[in-house]
């Protein structure tokens, strides 16, 4: 599981994450907080493209600091982008096939776990589409794909639910909630979409400013008026 | 979860895709359009038409090299036709100090290209751009200015293989047995390409294509699905030096030797301009980018018109590629192809 010790980030004189704590325990955990509040940079920490200044990340007890971000995704690290990154001119099942080249141990294990992936998120009969041709619902299940091979053992998803409307978003959101369970991985979650957060995530972070400012139950935390005056704007 | 979709309710690519839904219509179209091509001009060229078309094929292979670097990763290179010199340059020495056969010349000049392009273009890896497009040019200068130099070696003694001022001792490549007339060596030439078309598609639709085409999209992504960035790039700066190379062995072998003054660092960006006017997504691109790059200049020479008027046609059709057909003709012709191939298909189904 993801532990996160003494983290502090520092871009000059702005301090996107300061000496943040926390250990994500439960299977979905959700990372919720105002824009700017360090989300996506502690994901970033986490996948090695940032560097902290301070303080140290776990994966299952092996730390993180040092490893490169390939390095990581060999330890089971997975995560997906803000903004989708479906190669166009590759098909579904090239783009899932990608990341199983470099993970997989051998090209037959690779092959099976492509196929299970794409089974999984519903996109085996659209293997051979391009994924320009592929709408942003797709995409965004593509998206999901790629982390599913490789035996994941931490998958963290920035904003996976963007763009999609509300039957998408509940499709996306029982896919997401059999991860665990068939994958044995567990989901770290940013979204926007406290309702999403709230049915999913047995946990939940909260940052503000770079800084922690709840952790706990997501149904207390999200009920907790620091976390309503802070996140949701409303005390 | 449900099915989203059904195999064929969307079209999917034919000749664009990396996949292998289509791989043998690809690949029969390759062994066809190469061999008539090739055929064609075999059967009607003679002198001083079949000679420019040879040289014609080896800008294809260099054209190769080009377009799979900036179609894969979107890099810059613009030391296409200084890494064709070096290539020429290690064959022509491999051959004047052991005569080996003239394959492994060819292999040598690919190999001594490659190792060159590669090492130059390590501590380049990191640039992109025009930062790239400099670092490169920068290359085909200082190529320039060292085979100005040190010149191509002729079978003199020493490593660089020099003769007297006379150049009476001269000693030329001499072509394989089985290709010395101008019209096998043309084929012999011919095939080469094929293979080299058949190496560059194969990476394409297999792991390092696949990797290139993460690292085009976006490093960061590349890097989380777990490619190694500088391998991956250093292999395609290998593969494209080693085509270089290869073309530049094949042009020792259609001359004999090689002239100094021949490798300008302008070449270079003529060979860029050229990749850019066939088409980088698909072979056809640099198959046909490769031709027109020599068969301009060569039309306007036969025509006693100054071949400077070439840079001028070069110029106009480049504006035309970069603001109307980004995909190139190869891509125009390509996408022509595919939906002609589609309607063929359904016809025979209905």
């Amino acid at each position: 599981m993801i532990r996160i010790e003494s983290l502090t980030v520092q871009f000059g004189g702005v301090r996107p994450l300061d000496a943040l704590e926390g250990e994500f325990k439960a299977p979905i955990c959700g990372l919720i907080g105002p824009n700017g509040a360090g989300k996506t940079t502690l994901l970033n920490v986490l996948s090695g493209f940032v560097r902290p200044v301070k303080g140290t990340t776990y994966l299952d007890g092996v730390a993180l600091t040092g490893l490169s971000p390939a390095r990581r995704t060999a330890l089971g690290l997975r995560r997906t982008f803000q903004q989708e990154q479906v190669v166009d001119e590759l098909t579904a099942d090239e783009n899932v096939q990608a990341i199983a080249d470099h993970i997989c141990p051998n090209r037959h294990d690779a092959h099976n776990e492509v196929k299970s992936a794409l089974s999984f998120i519903g996109l085996a009969g659209r293997a051979n589409v391009l994924g320009r041709q592929l709408n942003l619902f797709e995409r965004r299940l593509i998206e999901i794909g790629k982390t599913l091979v490789g035996r994941p053992k931490a998958i963290l998803l920035d904003e996976p639910g963007a763009g999609l409307n509300d039957s998408e978003t509940d499709k996306l959101r029982s896919l997401l909630k059999e991860i665990p369970g068939r994958f044995g991985a567990q989901l770290v979650l940013i979204d926007h979409d406290a309702d999403l957060i709230a049915s999913l995530c047995i946990e939940t972070m909260v940052l503000d400013f770079g800084k922690l400012l709840a952790f706990g139950p997501t149904r207390t935390v999200l009920d907790a008026p620091i976390v309503r005056q802070a996140y949701l704007g409303t005390g | 979860m449900t099915e989203l979709g059904k195999t064929g309710a969307y079209p999917v690519a034919v000749g664009t895709s990396l996949g292998g839904a289509l791989f043998i219509p690809r690949n029969v179209a390759i062994v066809v359009v190469v061999s008539a091509v090739t055929a064609l001009i075999a059967l009607t060229a003679g002198g001083f038409w079949l000679s420019n078309f040879t040289q014609a094929y080896c800008i294809v292979l260099a054209l190769l090299g080009c377009a799979l670097l900036y179609g894969q990763l979107g890099l810059v290179s613009l030391c296409q036709w200084a890494l064709v010199g070096a290539g020429g340059w290690v064959a022509l020495r491999v051959y004047h100090s052991f005569h080996p056969p003239f394959v492994v010349t060819i292999l040598a000049g690919g190999v001594g290209a490659s190792v060159i392009g590669m090492l130059w273009g390590l501590p380049a890896l990191r640039m992109r751009g025009l930062y790239l497009a400099l670092v490169t040019l920068m290359l085909a200068g200082a190529f320039q200015v060292l085979i100005s130099v040190t010149s191509f070696p002729v079978g003199g003694p020493g490593f660089l293989g020099q003769v007297g001022m006379s150049g009476n001792d001269r000693v030329m490549m001499a072509r394989p047995i089985f290709a010395s007339s101008d019209t096998a060596y043309f084929l012999f030439v011919g095939f080469m390409v094929m293979l080299a078309i058949f190496l560059v598609e194969t990476h394409r639709r297999s792991k390092p294509g696949r990797a290139w085409a993460l690292i085009r999209k976006n490093e960061q992504m590349a890097m989380a699905s777990g490619v190694h960035i500088v391998f991956y790039k250093a292999w395609a700066f290998a593969l494209s030096g080693f085509l270089a190379g290869v073309a530049g062995a094949l042009m020792a072998g259609l001359f004999g030797q090689l002239d100094d003054s021949a490798f300008a660092p302008t070449d270079s960006i003529t060979i860029f301009i050229g990749t850019l006017l066939g088409g980088t997504g698909v072979w056809l691109g640099p198959f046909l980018g490769g031709i027109l790059t020599r068969f301009i200049p060569a039309l306007l020479i036969d025509y006693n018109v100054n071949s400077y008027v070439g840079l001028l046609f070069f110029g106009m059709a480049l504006t035309h590629a970069l603001t109307q057909a980004p995909e190139g003709l190869g891509g125009q012709l390509t996408a022509l192809a595919e939906r002609l191939y589609e309607k063929f298909k359904r016809r025979r189904t209905s």
